[in-house]
């Protein structure tokens, strides 16, 4: 059966990931790149629970992904506040338009 | 105090003061200006404290071995790694600290700075105790958000706007990387302990592989290893000059350290994880002396050193993990400290200078090389700790960054590869063509007419000199007599080999 719940969320994880990964690479405004930011650690949340469905060990699995979600919420929080910042700061969230500092 | 209880108050004591000093400096802030310094006398006191529980910990782990404590299923473990990790972090804090306590006087902010500083300390100390792969993320990620808000500190300079966001981005995506290495890890062994995975390891096959190739790119971010390096001249550059010790300093190689960790595990998959670590260490010294080369800003050309100083420290490490040799990892971790005085002192000089010239007027301007013109003269002090700094980076011989260059070029020596022999040779070429970046700025303190800049500059504060002659001691004490390191390196190395299965 190739529709079954694990394949499923295999694909949902790889395909978030990929998703993350492409709108981060490809975007240019500064809230879409966090927004990516928070696919990406979402999909690590969900291999995490689909390891641990498969090995059996759900409850611990379920806990390590309370703990990312706590610590992912504050990288967020961080992540947030400078972009405001820089909103104020710069009036656009275009990166172009904020890179400024020389290799 | 027993052993277990002074690695509980360690990791506690900076932690919890990281809160106090924050409230004190809020509450007082608005009562009166004078009662508004108290958060930074918080912060040392701290910072002084955590020495105790330090040395008794640190004479056990040298004497009876490993020590560890446990809270309900979570296992905190001390062993030559963490203590090598933890007393580097303590003593560059201390310093720092004392440093920033007239550097960062009356800044906006400064209660915000002395509760970050403490929390970044101990985010560091837990990160070298973790002995599970998941609380070895979770200390790495705690570490990594207190840096973000230190290199953003001067949110209204657009650079440091920048070099934040920057940082952050690239930093959490490594985490988000190492977080699905764990992931795959849990699935194949079922636990994340790093002792108990050390023996499954030889079945996890190619997604052992996989894993392990997340790791290195994860924490490669953090350890700032080539190819991911894009954020640290920025984020070295922008930061407050004492975060930018503390990050060069300790932040990186803890960085290394977590990733050494995690790489240990897989020791078992795989034997290439340590060619990988010397190729990196290639890449970084390359890429980071010919960068630093063409570099007009202090700050920014010491942040390329850094990558320089990462390569040798990997390829220290290098060694070690493919040819089980103990010289190579305890070069490696005596170049670590090393590293952590002698870009500290670099660091802490250059900000002095940024202070005395621009800050103490309110000017956010960078620290040309065009500004050390002539800077002896005016502050002597100040322009002899760069020089011997940058001397020491450069790995001249009497002084601490030789001797420990020296250890990793005689295990890399010792392994009777010829390949190796031929990356020692290229390595001590590095150090040669890193002089060419070095030289100049001590000629220029000691030989060139004083600058504008320099003329018009204020003398620095006594707080500021003290730190630097402690590391200048450090520096030069060390490069006479390496073996006294010797007790705090060994201890480091054979843990290092026993992580990798030796």
């Amino acid at each position: 059966m190739i529709f079954n719940l694990i394949n499923v969320v295999v694909v949902v994880t790889v395909g978030l990931v990929g998703i993350a990964i492409y709108g981060m690479l490809v975007s240019r405004n500064l809230m879409k790149i966090v927004v990516g930011l928070q696919l990406a650690v979402k999909a690590a949340m969900l291999a995490f629970i689909l390891s641990g469905r498969l090995n059996g060990k759900i409850d611990e699995a379920q806990s390590l992904a309370l703990t990312v979600i706590v610590t992912d919420t504050v990288v967020a929080v961080v992540a947030l506040a400078l972009v405001v910042q820089v909103r104020r700061k710069f009036g656009t969230l275009d990166i172009k338009a904020i890179s400024t500092l020389r290799r | 105090m027993n052993p277990q209880m002074a690695l509980l108050w360690m990791i506690i004591l900076p932690l919890g003061a990281s809160p106090v000093a924050y409230m004190i400096g809020r509450l007082s802030y608005n009562r009166s200006k004078g009662l508004f310094g108290l958060a930074r006398w918080v912060t040392l006191v701290t910072v002084m404290l955590t020495w105790i529980p330090l040395f008794f910990v640190g004479r056990a782990v040298v004497i009876d071995g490993p020590v560890s404590f446990k809270v309900g299923r979570i296992v905190m473990e001390m062993d030559g790694i963490g203590l090598l990790l933890s007393a580097t972090v303590v003593l560059l804090g201390t310093l720092v600290t004392i440093f920033s306590l007239s550097y960062m006087k009356d800044e906006e902010g400064e209660e915000k700075y002395y509760a970050l500083l403490p929390a970044l300390c101990g985010m560091m100390i837990g990160l070298g105790c973790a002995r599970d792969l998941f609380n070895l993320w979770v200390w790495f990620e705690g570490m990594a958000i207190t840096s973000y808000l230190l290199v953003a500190f001067y949110r209204d300079q657009p650079g440091a706007l920048e070099a934040g966001i920057k940082y952050l981005v690239q930093s959490a995506v490594g985490s988000v990387l190492v977080l699905f290495g764990i992931s795959i890890i849990f699935l194949k062994a079922g636990t994340l302990d790093l002792v108990e995975l050390r023996e499954m390891a030889s079945g996890f096959g190619p997604l052992g592989l996989a894993a392990g190739a997340l790791f290195l790119a994860g924490f490669g971010v953090k350890a700032a290893m080539v190819p991911a390096h894009t954020w640290l001249p920025d984020a070295h550059s922008q930061a407050p000059s004492g975060i930018s010790a503390m990050l060069s300093g300790v932040v990186i190689e803890a960085g290394l350290v977590a990733m050494l960790r995690a790489l240990g595990v897989l020791s078992a998959t795989s034997t290439a994880w340590g060619a990988l670590l010397l190729m990196f260490g290639v890449l970084n010294m390359v890429v980071g002396n010919l960068m630093a080369l063409r570099q007009t800003q202090v700050k920014r050309m010491l942040a390329y050193s850094s990558l320089a100083q990462v390569g040798y420290m990997l390829i220290g490490f290098g060694v070690s993990a493919s040819y089980g040799l103990s010289n190579g990892a305890a070069g490696g971790f005596f170049h670590l400290f090393n590293h952590a005085m002698m870009k500290g002192l670099a660091f802490l000089a250059a900000g002095s200078l940024i202070y005395a010239l621009y800050l103490s007027r309110g000017k956010h301007n960078p620290l040309m090389v065009e500004d050390l013109d002539g800077a002896a003269q005016r502050y002597p002090l100040t322009a002899f700790a760069l020089s011997v700094a940058l001397l020491a980076l450069g790995g001249l011989p009497p002084l601490s960054g030789f001797m420990s260059k020296w250890q990793i070029f005689l295990a890399g020596a010792e392994t009777r590869s010829t390949a190796l022999l031929w990356l020692v040779i290229f390595a001590g070429l590095n150090s040669v063509l890193s002089l060419g970046y070095y030289a100049p700025l001590v000629n220029r303190m000691y030989r060139r007419q004083p600058s504008e800049a320099v003329k018009e500059g204020k003398p620095i504060a006594v707080s500021m000199a003290l730190p630097m002659v402690a590391m200048l001691l450090f520096v030069v004490v060390l490069g006479f007599w390496p073996v006294w390191m010797s007790w705090l390196t060994a201890p480091a190395a054979s843990s290092l080999l026993a992580g990798f299965g030796f």
